[in-house]
């Protein structure tokens, strides 16, 4: 992912952490352990921020991401002698990756 | 009460229209990459699999979002910085040491905190490099 990759992933972390910050208000005072995130660990709500470098980092781990599953479909597919890229191919390295990442 | 209910499908509503709108957003990167890494290996890639891979990464990058926040607050912190990523990677170690390197990179660069277009096309002409093979 590029530059305006880390602006993407940054606002999809943000809706998420939001997403969850929301859920921890609601089930304020209520004893809740489920929750991995403890109650007692913030006192204020505040959402969780990423640093400039961080959001970078996880960007390159998706780009890495999408880039090994294309490239190991491919190597299947190339294997069958065919010249695209088919589900049946992403089929095949689903698993694997899946466990690699 | 009834307000409360209101204003939570609201809410809802709201984080679902975002949430959609970022997902497009992220197919068109998503689609932009793989197409660069299926003509390094002389592959079209068909629609399908591009939603997909889409579909795969981006719930990948909400698992990631999740960790990345549990990790944080296990070390007292409010931000996530990058030994955190490095962290979500462990269990890999090709793409954890990768991502090391990556970290070091940054870190080095980190004189100048403006980030110029350049840097980019050299991280990109440098990367495929760094794609790992590992099944």
């Amino acid at each position: 992912m590029d530059t305006d990759g880390t602006d993407l992933i940054h606002a999809i972390f943000k809706l998420v952490w939001n997403r969850k910050s929301i859920e921890r208000e609601r089930n304020e005072g209520t004893d809740n352990l489920d929750s991995e995130v403890g109650a007692g660990t913030s006192k204020k709500n505040r959402s969780t921020t990423a640093n400039a470098n961080a959001l970078k980092m996880s960007s390159e781990l998706l780009r890495l991401f999408v880039a090994e599953a294309v490239q190991r479909a491919a190597t299947i597919s190339d294997a069958e002698g065919a010249s695209k890229i088919e589900a049946t191919h992403l089929e095949r390295i689903l698993p694997q990756l899946l466990l690699d990442f | 009460m009834d307000e409360r209910d209101y204003s939570d499908f609201e809410r809802e509503e709201e984080d679902e229209s975002t949430s959609n709108v970022l997902k497009d957003r992220f197919r068109l990167s998503v689609i932009k990459i793989a197409e660069a890494e299926g003509k390094k290996n002389n592959m079209e890639v068909s629609e399908q699999v591009m939603g997909c891979i889409s579909d795969l990464a981006f719930k990948f990058s909400e698992q990631l979002a999740k960790d990345l926040e549990l990790f944080a607050q296990h070390a007292g912190r409010k931000s996530v910085n990058m030994d955190d990523v490095i962290l979500s990677a462990h269990r890999n170690e090709h793409l954890a040491s990768s991502l090391r390197l990556y970290s070091s990179e940054l870190k080095g660069k980190e004189p100048q905190p403006e980030k110029k277009r350049k840097k980019t096309s050299k991280k990109e002409g440098k990367t495929p490099s760094a794609a790992l093979h590992i099944s």
